[in-house]
């Protein structure tokens, strides 16, 4: 299904780019840490969303431990970009394969081994949740989601007990600051792209049929597993890929970052834009970060410590209640559109 | 050291850990049973009751009434909880629900907290010390704190009740019924709303006595100490058998048992006296039981919760789940 | 349409936000001292945080009452972390950029100034930590950071020090191993005792948010000989528990502990169970055997807030104001330079919780380390050591 190329088709998407290019370059010439923290921020949520979207969203199936796999790629990259110095001092007990391995190398003034620790890190990670996803992919409705729970907890357990790697309940410090606002939207922009174009391939619709109805769509011959199993495995990789840059912004991290209270906070992002819709994502995260922060200096004006987190709650029992699809539900803001002449 | 002894102690501690995990899972599971819903808010309803009977006790109500006002405070919470949150959202996909759990307990949380500073209280809250509570039972080397045994005793009692009143009564067998099908029990003119509330009263009243065994262990309040106990309640209810009550009661003493072996077990190398055992046997011991292995308790915790949801999600009870047509 | 409104919706949050952020004026060369408060007001970590907030707040109170520093006011700014690392690393740019403070006071925990110490490290601002007590966070942040607290590798040398001195050479080693703080404490006693020639008989440990300790009690009930001393690493919350389930199973040896165990609440929960019971602390928060010092911090809390001091870490938050306004004075004025030498050359600081000495290359107090005895069900002094020997950070 070729699109014949039109600019109307793709000067909405190009306009948008272009306008975020030039949102970002004033945001890092500004100097202001805060604002691009805000948008670093912004992009990796943005990330964990789609990727969520795509296991959750689009084939139904829900998964609360996709966050263990951005744990598992936080730590992973993390052991591998740290340089020599701090991995004798930090890890001293690596085993010695991975003692002398430092991947900060730069290719002239790229970090190529940052983007080489991150790929081989979503990498490794999307192995485990391969095997992961064929175990647990039988399962469906509340039990798929139980029993990913008991993933994250695991992932947790375990990493807190693998001290010689991941230094257990001491927080893993000193991670080279690679992140900024490039790499986080070049990252958030892959992504979406992917995302958007597995939603119009047959393979996205194959997806969203068994969500809709196993048993029919089976029955017209689609088959469950492999649209299931392969959107785990996409979305865990990339899932990993906010990971490491996230690990490699806020520099110190520990299993505790990593649990259930990170993945209320993105479920309520996917939920308020709408499962299965893209530019849904987009705006549930943009909502949801935007009225947290908006809350919290509420909050430390009035000294009412916990509102933020009530008033997001009770939003998203609202959606859920009212508006269950979320703010798009399947639809999708169409860029070409706002060209067109009304 | 007497290994038989040993044995025992550690039997007692089990099964007084399982009856706590007990009441707490069967009003989750009750719930579960009827409306398919998995209500992670059950651990925060234990935390209000555990903040009730702080206060009435703060306020110097003798013990009885301060139970009595806790239960009933549970209760209402509970129903609020139902009424507001989850009526809504009913014949949604079972996620809805469950997310919805969530947020309700994050409302609950930081409500409690608010509400503890607007009060000035401190926190963590100390709970106040409950005389008949504390202290031990000691037969001979082995000593079982009081609250333990209380656990136990009610834990068998309340739940003799709760099995008489299901089996016996009207209400009771509108219940199961209900938690048969619930369609089918509406169109036999059963009155679900009705049904339901009384599901989440009574799990919220075993929640209660349940949290308040908890606190006195415990010693201190903070709004965020329900997440342990419903995560816990929730792997003894799924281990047992999700949905019945009988499946909750038997996980939750086979959850309390797993936790105490996992516990008990590695390390047994370093405390077995001299001359019990072969020094062959106390090394492979000492190998393959490390201590060590106790931190990764909630791991194989986990992964026993995972295979049984494979391969038997009957739980141990062994009920057919009927067949998930989304 | 409706996606229009969902965008302006968007947008209008933004720009809401924006404005919001535009504030924080103040600073200058009159005008309030603008100060940084960072605490996790709400979160797993909030009992411990809340009170060091309240201490910081109370300490800024009494200084403004007397005068304030150099003649200006403090304004200290609180911004509640929510224990969630990405907002504490949000939060230090805030004070830097929009708060502009000249200084930030905060934080009982490693990671909560790992994840804003680079960020006031940057921005060379004097960081001074009120309860976080691993002794490598300087190395690991920079120069600008400072302990109002000793390290927990001291702490833990002078538990093992006084163990292998008063009850002997064979010890019990439980520790929670879900945080940070009590799994240095118990790693740096393990290194100390065994240098002195001690033996752990038996290591064990438990999670974090545990309430029963039975299994691992009846295991240490189960070895061939009682040891000569328990150490137990543990966390505020958890030690009224664990001390009680001890004693309950007859387990009545000495026991040994770190600052953990400096909060009311092991008397009140554990009441007459905590006999023979020792820890290492900052001082002696109490209002009958404490110092002066103490015993009007104690009052004015109470006034203040309505109810005594949670635990020790109220009046470490108290301290760290203290010491930084004492800094300031001293410095002349409030240039991060200026203050970072005048809290070098801090010398015997009286703090609440013992005097402070800093130095150029000591940026953690060299204070005496104050050993509590729980005695007839009060906190009494036991001693005030200085460990012989330190391990290494």
């Amino acid at each position: 299904m070729t699109a014949s190329f039109s600019w109307r088709r793709v000067g909405g998407p190009l306009a948008a780019i272009l306008a975020l290019s030039v949102v970002l370059t004033i945001l890092q010439a500004s100097g202001l840490a805060f604002w691009q923290g805000l948008f670093v921020n912004l992009g990796i949520f943005l990330i964990l969303v789609l990727s969520l979207n795509l296991s959750n969203g689009f084939t139904g199936v829900f998964s609360l431990g996709h966050i263990g796999f951005m744990a598992l790629g936080a730590y992973a990259s993390a052991v591998l970009t740290l340089p020599l110095r701090e991995k004798g001092d930090y890890l001293p007990n690596l085993p010695g394969w991975l003692a002398g391995v430092h991947f900060d190398f730069y290719l002239g003034p790229f970090p190529s081994g940052f983007l080489a620790a991150t790929l081989i890190a979503a990498v490794f990670v999307s192995l485990i949740a391969l095997l992961v996803g064929l175990v647990l992919m039988r399962l469906s409705g509340h039990f798929v989601a139980v029993a990913t729970l008991g993933f994250l907890v695991i992932v947790r357990v375990v990493l807190f007990n693998a001290d010689n790697f991941t230094r257990g309940s001491r927080t893993f410090s000193n991670v080279t600051p690679y992140t900024n606002l490039w790499w986080v939207w070049a990252w958030a922009l892959l992504v979406l792209y992917i995302v958007w174009r597995i939603k119009r391939s047959s393979f996205g619709r194959a997806m969203l049929a068994q969500r809709e109805d196993r048993w029919a769509a089976q029955s017209i011959g689609i088959a469950v597993m492999p649209p299931r199993l392969l959107a785990f495995v996409i979305s865990a990789f990339f899932t990993a890929v906010a990971g490491s840059l996230y690990a490699h912004f806020i520099t110190s991290f520990s299993p505790t970052v990593f649990y259930f209270d990170l993945t209320f906070r993105v479920i309520t992002m996917l939920v308020v834009g709408g499962m299965g819709s893209v530019s849904g994502s987009v705006i549930g995260v943009i909502l949801v970060v935007g009225l947290a922060e908006l809350l919290r200096r509420i909050e430390d004006a009035t000294l009412l410590y916990g509102i933020s987190q009530i008033i997001l709650a009770m939003i998203f029992i609202f959606i859920i209640v009212f508006r269950r699809e979320g703010l798009l539900g399947q639809r999708e803001i169409a860029l070409d559109r706002w060209f067109e002449r009304r | 050291m007497n290994l038989v002894y040993y044995a025992l102690q550690q039997l007692i501690n089990a099964l007084s850990i399982g009856s706590l995990y007990a009441l707490m899972a069967v009003g989750l599971a009750m719930v579960f049973g009827i409306l398919r819903l998995i209500n992670f808010a059950h651990g925060d309803l234990m935390m209000i009751a555990a903040y009730f009977a702080a206060f009435a006790l703060f306020a110097n109500l003798p013990l009885p009434l301060a139970i009595g006002i806790m239960i009933v405070g549970t209760i209402l919470v509970g129903l609020i909880m139902e009424r507001v949150a989850y009526r809504p959202i009913r014949g949604a996909p079972d996620v809805a629900a469950l997310l919805t759990s969530f947020a309700v307990g994050q409302i609950l949380q930081n409500g409690t907290l608010l509400i503890t500073r607007l009060l000035q209280k401190p926190s963590p809250l100390a709970f106040p010390v409950i005389g008949i509570l504390s202290g031990v039972f000691a037969f001979g080397p082995i000593t079982v704190p009081r609250v333990n045994v209380v656990s136990l005793i009610a834990g068998i009692v309340l739940l003799v009740l709760l099995s008489l009143f299901v089996t016996r009564s009207n209400l009771g067998l509108s219940m199961r019924a209900a938690a048969e099908d619930l369609h089918a029990a509406q169109l036999m003119g059963i009155d679900i709303n009705r049904v339901i509330a009384t599901a989440f009263a009574i799990g919220s009243g075993l929640a209660a006595v349940a949290a308040l065994l908890y606190a006195v262990q415990a010693g201190q309040l903070t709004p965020y100490m329900g997440f342990t106990p419903v995560l816990k309640a929730f792997i003894a209810a799924v281990i047992g058998g999700f949905g019945t009550i009988a499946g909750a009661v038997v996980g939750g003493y086979a959850l309390g048992a797993l936790e105490v072996f996992l516990t008990a077990i590695p390390g047994i190398g370093d405390i077995l006296p001299p001359g019990l055992v072969s020094p062959e046997v106390q090394t492979f011991l000492k190998t393959w039981l490390p201590g060590s292995l106790t931190s990764y308790r909630d791991a194989f915790v986990f992964v026993a919760l995972i295979l049984m949801l494979l391969f038997r999600p009957g739980g141990i009870v062994g009920r057919r789940e009927r067949e998930e047509m989304q | 349409m409706k996606n229009r409104f969902l965008v302006i919706t968007v947008f209008t949050i933004i720009a809401s936000l924006v404005l919001a952020a535009c504030g924080g004026g103040g600073g200058g060369a009159s005008g309030p001292i603008n100060i940084g408060g960072g605490f996790a007001l709400t979160g797993a970590e909030s009992s411990l945080d809340l009170p060091a907030a309240n201490g910081a707040q109370l300490a800024a109170k009494e200084i403004n009452a007397a005068g304030g520093v150099l003649g200006r006011q403090i304004n200290l700014i609180v911004h509640d972390t929510k224990y969630d690392m990405t907002v504490t690393a949000q939060v230090a740019k805030q004070f830097v950029e929009q708060d502009k403070v000249v200084a930030v006071v905060g934080f009982t925990d490693s990671d909560s100034v790992l994840a804003s110490g680079p960020t006031i490290q940057a921005a060379g601002l004097p960081f001074i930590i009120a309860g976080a007590t691993s002794p490598k966070l300087p190395a690991q942040i920079g120069d600008m950071l400072f302990f109002a607290c000793f390290g927990d590798n001291v702490q833990a040398a002078v538990g093992a020090e006084y163990g292998f001195k008063n009850y002997g050479k064979n010890a019990y080693l439980l520790w929670d191993k879900g945080v940070e703080y009590t799994t240095l404490l118990g790693g740096y006693f393990k290194s100390r005792f065994t240098e002195l020639g001690g033996t752990i008989v038996l290591e064990d440990t438990y999670e974090d948010n545990a309430t029963d300790f039975s299994a691992q009690i009846a295991k240490a009930k189960a070895l061939p000989q009682q040891p000569d001393f328990y150490f137990i690493s543990a966390m505020p919350y958890n030690v009224g528990p664990v001390v009680k389930q001890f004693r309950d199973a007859g387990l009545t040896g000495p026991i040994i502990g770190g600052d953990g165990y400096d909060t009311p609440d092991i008397l009140s929960v554990a009441g007459p169970a905590a006999e023979n019971v020792f820890f290492t602390t900052h001082a002696l928060i109490d209002a009958t055997g404490g110092t002066e010092g103490i015993k009007k911090f104690i009052a004015a809390y109470k006034a203040e807030y309505g109810h005594d001091p949670e635990n020790a870490f109220a009046a470490l938050g108290y301290d760290a104001m203290y010491l930084l306004a004492d800094a300031i004075k001293r410095a002349g004025s409030t240039d991060a330079p200026a203050i970072k030498k005048a809290l070098e050359s801090t010398s015997n600081f009286p703090g609440i919780t013992g005097a402070i000495t800093l130095s150029a290359d000591a940026h953690i107090p060299r204070k005496g380390v104050t050993m509590i005895a729980i005695k007839d069900g009060k906190f009494t002094l036991g001693a005030e050591l200085v460990p012989e020997k330190v391990p290494a950070p």
